[in-house]
């Protein structure tokens, strides 16, 4: 039972969006200072260039199976049990992500924020909240995304916008500071944090006109790329590059340097906090979908309702699984390159070898003709 | 089939809805907290090991640092005795509480003190942090890893250092407000605001001292009278310790090398003529600073543009000030502004502390020579020591209040 | 329990046993033809509704000849109608017909045709029909020897005149409401719209009360699936009693489960007339002074018609304000909850210390006693709605002021927590529509819940849950949120602020109307100020009438 496709370019977009700002804004800063010293903002920037093409890659490779998604497809293309091996990898991959990401949540919320609450409990409330919400069809799905995104990009420009009162921008000098080398690790890193954007795989196949998906595809990289590169540069002109090295998550402070003219309120962090956790809630509720819906094509269920619960127990066991936040940090890293290969090189893999069937099946036909 | 569905989805509900009922952990009235508004930090005196009362290590314990002990003061608020609306008859009780303890470090301290309090301390109001000058000169990086890592510590509060022993501040009563604390705080930033003392909070003491190019500077305080708090100046650091501190007027000189916008020191300038002294006050800075190489070794062009106004006449006679007199105040206004500028960066030099940040310049604009050169801010300490410099100013009278000669 | 549900279980083909239970009697009836005795007639309406003594039975003769019957419930029908209409044409032969010989089988059609002086008439044959007419006011003529009955309307039940609307205050537009008699709103509605577009279709539901249901829509403007699914809908209740339309309401809803409300009742003609004009289809049900609107949108719901009658500055500064105390009514109390307890340094310093005073001398937990408090307004709140008018009102004023200034004193709670409960119920009653402001008081108390156990971080999880269920919620078919989610730009003039109408050229999309254009193209051009005056005369003065555009030139206005 096929949901009718009303998904628009504008939901595709904004799903897009939604998905890639998430867990990875607070630490944003640090990677790309660790990396690329002042040279952050190239560094971003680079990183935005690999995940463009991956993106590009990746919707080039699902308007050409405009009606299945990558489960699916994979399966014409690489045979039925290859097909389906590698899909597995996407699942559990998936799994991991939306794990760590509630996981990484929860450390930042007893953290900062809530300092007596249980881990525990502040992931599992986020895993069920959006274990519940992943219940909905797709379109419904979008409409969510949708709804969201005013209230997530308004609030960080609006505190990257009051606080550059501070900046000085001698500690954005120089522009390029580290080698090729180093420079592209640091840009794969930032790379890692587009990943949400593999979502478009899901996305393809409910959209009203398939066609603009290249160009929901690009909006979306442009608007998150932009956040991503503005906050880069407000932190790091703010604070300077060596300073960030010693903050776990420079751009929660940020937001606490700030304040709103006249001391109306002082902490804005914990407002920021608040639409964050909008943020983080659109991106884990994504990546929890995604993988609860390739498992139903992967499967071949008939729905995923009781699906989005079964899962929970998994996810929220992955969660705990890191010891401290320390460990956390290292599995992140690991995972973010995993998922290099898992999104872009897979696609890429696939694409390679779809167009090489097709041109041997073209030839075949004209052989015929 | 569907009843069944039903059925462990409400116990499943159920479940975790009596799991969340158990606690809310961080709820915390706000009147069960203690608040703190301001802390001062001096040294201990040297038997004080001996007044510890073992709450946090036991005597002779081996791990304890051995730094110098410190003392800490801390000015709590007493809730309800801080009125919003005004006040019926003056109270006699004092709004705050002041509580002391001492110990080998910050946080040492503060578990000392909660023994002693009731309710839980709570930082997020934290304003002010008051250091003894002594304590500055034997080092404040100490201090900092604890601050930073504890979140309810907000990095727009102040940090500032006293001449005499901070426990004074703690409890003295100013006229002009309720709570001590909050009045000194406001006064940093009321500074900030007349332009006495560039932009200073405590996250940008960090960011200045964990950057490669430049020391960081701190408001000096000192108490005048019974209750009345004058800023003494500017407390310059290398690293993390303090090695001097300017004269008051000198932050004017200050705040022009580092490209303050707002002015607000004055001179006394004298028209050779006229048996008259003015007072022009600045009112706005515009700096510019270019670094190069020349002959090899780093060099500083400090090009600075005042904008001042006429304050005062000083004169028997009714004062006369035409044209021509106000271009020659100009020019004795630029050379002592020099003057006192060349004097700030000498002495500066000569304890190896760059406060402007010129290290900055050389690190952003001419990366080569920094990566190959200097590398280490130790490096650039010594360089600084020896680095040639040229000032030049330029000022502009514009304004001469309402008077018209 | 439903009474007809016994009969599956009697045997088919038994006698009737009409003393016992008459409707079932009725539905059992073999022999369903008008017999020509007239004995057996009303020998047989005697049984069925004789029990009932303003039933009342009329034995007269027709032109002084023919023997015949009058049936008819004395208290709902009107009695210089039977006289005038019927018994006076009907016992006075006519100079027309004197001379004329008819056959009992022409007499009916001469009755109907040529005597009666009535525009109702009807002929029936069937015993069944017959006693449904009669219970519906109709006067049942049954003439002995014609096997075909005449019944005439003549039905009157005494009805409100028409007030102002109670529940939906308008300060500027029409005052008019509707009121219980369906016949008099749907003529609300059609001298609204005296268009052929304009389509009305009459159901019956309900088998005791048998209310007449009518569904109104526009012919080219409503999306046509959204009218099958209504009619769908409809067709599938099975209820005895239908009171009120918001039974029909509970029963043709999306989703019973959720707080907020999917379909829309309105008091007012001009506000259904403006629906039906966007495209909704609208419900109304005999003995119910409200329509039904669907499909419904949320942000429907604090929209007033004031809004549209207004000029639009000041439409969209009160719907601004009215959004703002929407926020207000939901999250307030929490929102002071979780800075009290959980992050006071958001707060400025003075006025955290200072807060923390007034807190100090109440002996529980800020989420204690906000949710007393709270408890104790909605139970005032009760109280006053029962309450007759002239005491309710002052006991509102009163209660909220004096009993939350004895609470202060009292030491249950702080100052600040009355102001902020003030404000809370104060927002809750800016809101236009009773039952959405009613849902959102409801979802007060789980997101205070939730702002208790995790603070702000709470109230965050607690919104997104309801924004989540009200984006997944659908109203017939049409997506809750719409036009915000999914987007819709012509729809997104209207949410926050309320654009001109002349910018609102489409209808919105959401309700997929078939025809989508509201404003003509050439003629709504704003007026250009500059050439008011003498450029205008001019016009004018050379006989450029542009008045003769607007289709009906008549000037019947009545």
């Amino acid at each position: 039972m096929e949901d009718p496709k009303e998904v628009t370019t504008v939901q595709a977009a904004t799903t897009l969006i939604s998905t890639i700002i998430g867990v990875g804004v607070l630490p944003l800063p640090l990677f790309a200072v660790r990396a690329g010293d002042t040279g952050a903002p190239f560094i971003t920037l680079l990183g935005i260039g690999i995940a463009a093409f991956g993106l590009f890659v990746v919707t080039k490779l699902g308007l050409r199976h405009s009606d299945k998604t990558i489960i699916t497809y994979s399966e014409d293309i690489l045979g039925k049990w290859l097909g389906r091996f590698f899909s597995l990898f996407v699942i559990v991959f998936f799994s991991i992500l939306t794990a760590l990401a509630a996981r990484e949540f929860g450390a930042v919320v007893i953290t900062a924020v809530l300092l007596e609450t249980p881990l525990e409990v502040t992931v599992i409330v986020m895993l069920l909240l959006a274990a519940i919400s992943a219940r909905n069809t797709m379109n419904t799905f979008a409409y969510i995304h949708n709804f969201y995104i005013p209230i997530i990009l308004a609030p960080v420009l609006i505190i990257v916008a009051l606080s550059l009162k501070n900046a000085n921008f001698l500690y954005v000098r120089p522009f390029i500071s580290s080698g090729l080398h180093d420079s592209f690790f640091g840009a794969l890193t930032i790379a890692a944090l587009f990943q949400g954007s593999f979502i478009m795989t899901l996305i393809i196949p409910s959209m009203k006109n398939p066609k603009s998906a290249m160009k929901a595809g690009w909006w979306a990289i442009f608007i998150s790329g932009g956040l991503y590169l503005l906050l880069v540069l407000a932190t790091v002109a703010i604070f300077g590059a060596e300073e960030i090295k010693r903050l776990y998550w420079p751009t929660l402070e940020l937001a606490r340097t700030t304040s709103l003219p006249g001391n109306i309120l002082q902490r804005l962090d914990v407002i920021f906090i608040s639409v964050w956790v909008i943020a983080v809630f659109t991106t884990i509720f994504a990546s929890y979908f995604l993988t609860i819906h390739s498992v139903k094509q992967l499967f071949r269920l008939q729905d995923h309702k009781m699906l989005a619960y079964f899962m929970l127990p998994f996810i929220f066991i992955l969660a705990m699984l890191p010891q401290n936040i320390v460990q956390l940090y290292d599995v992140i890293k690991i995972a973010g390159r995993a998922g290099l290969i898992v999104t872009i090189l897979y696609p890429m893999l696939l694409y390679i070898i779809d167009a090489m069937k097709s041109k041997r099946r073209k030839k075949g036909e004209s052989k015929q003709a | 089939m569907s009843l069944n569905k039903h059925r462990w989805r409400q116990i499943l509900l159920l479940l975790i809805i009596m799991s969340l009922l158990t606690g809310c952990w961080d709820s915390r009235e706000i009147e069960k907290r203690a608040t703190i508004l301001a802390i001062g930090i001096d040294n201990a005196e040297h038997n004080a090991k001996n007044e510890e009362d073992e709450v946090n290590h036991l005597k002779g314990a081996n791990q304890i640092p051995n730094e110098r002990m410190i003392e800490l003061t801390v000015q709590m608020a007493i809730p309800g005795r801080i009125p919003l609306g005004p006040q019926i008859g003056a109270g006699d009780k004092s709004p705050v509480l002041v509580i002391q303890a001492v110990g080998h470090t910050i946080e040492d301290a503060l578990l000392n003190i909660q023994q002693e309090v009731a309710t839980e301390i709570f930082l997020g109001h934290l304003r002010l942090i008051i250091l003894n000058e002594e304590v500055a000169r034997a080092g404040v990086g100490r201090f900092t890893d604890y601050l930073r890592r504890n979140p309810q510590i907000r990095r727009t509060a102040s940090l500032v250092i006293s001449k005499e022993k901070a426990s004074e501040y703690m409890n003295i009563k100013p006229e002009l407000e309720r709570v001590p604390s909050l009045y000194l705080a406001e006064m940093v930033d009321s500074l900030v605001q007349l332009g006495k003392f560039p932009p200073t909070f405590i996250g940008m003491f960090w960011s200045i001292l964990s950057s490669k190019g430049q020391e960081p500077y701190l408001p000096y305080f000192k108490i005048k009278g019974k209750a009345n708090i004058q800023i003494n100046g500017l407390a310059y650091f290398k690293g993390d310790k303090m090695v001097g501190k300017t004269k008051p007027l000198q932050i004017g000189g200050f705040m022009a090398g580092i490209g303050a916008e707002k002015g607000g020191y004055a001179l006394f300038i004298k028209i050779p003529d006229l048996e008259q002294a003015v007072l022009v006050r600045a009112v706005e800075r515009k700096t510019r600073v270019k670094a190069s190489m020349k002959n090899g070794k780093p060099h500083i062009l400090l090009k600075v543009r005042y904008e001042c106004e006429i304050e005062e006449v000083e004169s028997v006679n009714p004062s006369n000030i035409k044209a021509e007199d106000l271009q020659i105040l100009e020019k004795n206004f630029s050379s002592e502004a020099t003057r006192a500028l060349e004097t700030l960066i000498v002495e500066t030099q000569e304890v190896k502390s760059d406060i402007f940040g010129f290290g900055e310049h050389f690190r952003a604009k001419l990366p080569n020579y920094w990566n190959n050169q200097v590398k280490t801010k130790e490096n650039w300490q010594d360089i600084y020591q020896n680095l040639a410099y040229d000032v030049e100013i330029k000022t502009k009278i514009r304004r001469t209040g309402m008077k018209a000669k | 329990m439903f009474i007809f549900r016994r009969r599956k279980q009697k045997k088919a083909g038994s006698k009737p046993r009409v003393n016992e239970i008459p409707s079932k009697a009725l539905e059992e009836i073999e022999k369903n033809d008008l017999t020509g005795s007239i004995e057996t007639t009303v020998q047989f309406m005697k049984e069925m509704l004789g029990d009932s003594d303003d039933f009342s039975v009329k034995h007269f003769r027709i032109f002084g000849r023919f023997h015949a019957v009058l049936f008819y419930f004395s208290n709902i029908t009107d009695k210089d109608r039977i006289d005038n209409e019927i018994l006076k044409p009907l016992m006075y032969m006519p100079e027309h017909l004197l001379q004329r010989e008819m056959s009992k089988q022409e007499l009916i059609t001469v009755l109907v045709e040529e005597t009666l002086f009535d525009s109702q008439t009807n002929r029936a044959n069937k015993l069944d029909q017959l006693v449904n007419v009669i219970l519906r006011g109709e006067t049942v003529i049954v003439i002995e020897g014609i096997t075909e009955a005449i019944h005439v309307g003549t039905r009157k039940i005494e009805k409100r005149s028409i007030k102002s609307p109670e529940t939906e205050q308008a300060i500027l537009g029409p005052r008019e409401s509707y009121i219980e008699s369906i016949a008099t709103n749907i003529a609300l509605i059609r001298a609204r719209l005296p268009t052929p577009d304009l389509c009305v279709k009459m159901t019956e539901i309900g088998r005791l009360t048998k209310s007449m249901v009518s569904i109104c829509y526009i012919k080219g403007i409503a999306n046509e699936k959204v009218i099958k699914e209504v009619e769908k809908r409809l067709s599938e209740i099975d209820i005895d009693a239908v009171l009120d339309i918001g039974y029909l309401e509970q029963f043709i809803e999306d989703n019973p489960f959720s707080p907020f409300p999917q379909t829309q009742a309105t008091e007012r003609p001009d506000k259904t007339v403006a629906n039906l004009a966007e495209g909704r289809v609208a419900i109304l049900v005999d003995g119910s002074p409200f329509a039904l609107l669907v499909p419904v949108v949320f942000n429907q719901f604090y929209q007033t018609f004031d809004d549209y009658s207004s000029r639009f500055l000041m439409g969209s500064f009160a719907r601004l304000a009215r959004m703002l105390a929407l926020v207000f009514s939901l999250i307030f109390p929490s929102l002071y909850v979780s800075f009290i307890s959980f992050n006071p340094e958001l707060l400025p310093t003075e006025f955290a210390v200072a807060v923390a005073g007034g807190r100090a001398g109440v002996p529980y937990p800020a989420v204690i006693e906000v949710l007393i408090i709270e408890i104790a307004m909605e139970v005032l709140r009760e109280a006053t709605v029962r309450m007759p008018k002239q005491v309710g009102g002052a006991l509102s004023i009163v209660g909220v002021l004096v009993v939350g200034e004895a609470a202060v004193n009292a030491g249950l709670a702080s100052p600040i927590t009355v102001v902020v409960i003030a404000l809370t119920s104060i927002g809750s009653f800016a809101t236009p529509a009773y039952v959405a402001a009613f849902a959102l008081r409801m979802l007060r108390f789980p997101i205070l819940f939730l702002a208790g156990i995790f603070g702000l971080y709470g109230v965050v999880i607690g919104v997104i849950f309801i924004f989540n269920h009200m984006l997944s919620l659908k109203s017939f078919g049409v997506p809750y949120m719409s036009p915000v989610s999914p987007g819709d730009s012509q729809g997104l003039k209207d949410v926050i602020i309320r654009s001109p109408l002349w910018w609102m050229p489409k209808r919105p999309a959401f309700l997929q109307p078939t025809n989508r254009d509201r404003l003509g193209e050439v003629k709504n051009k704003v007026l250009q100020h500059s050439k008011v005056g003498n450029d205008q005369r001019e016009e004018v003065q050379n006989g450029g009438s542009k008045r003769g555009h607007n289709g009906s030139g008549s000037d019947n206005l009545n």
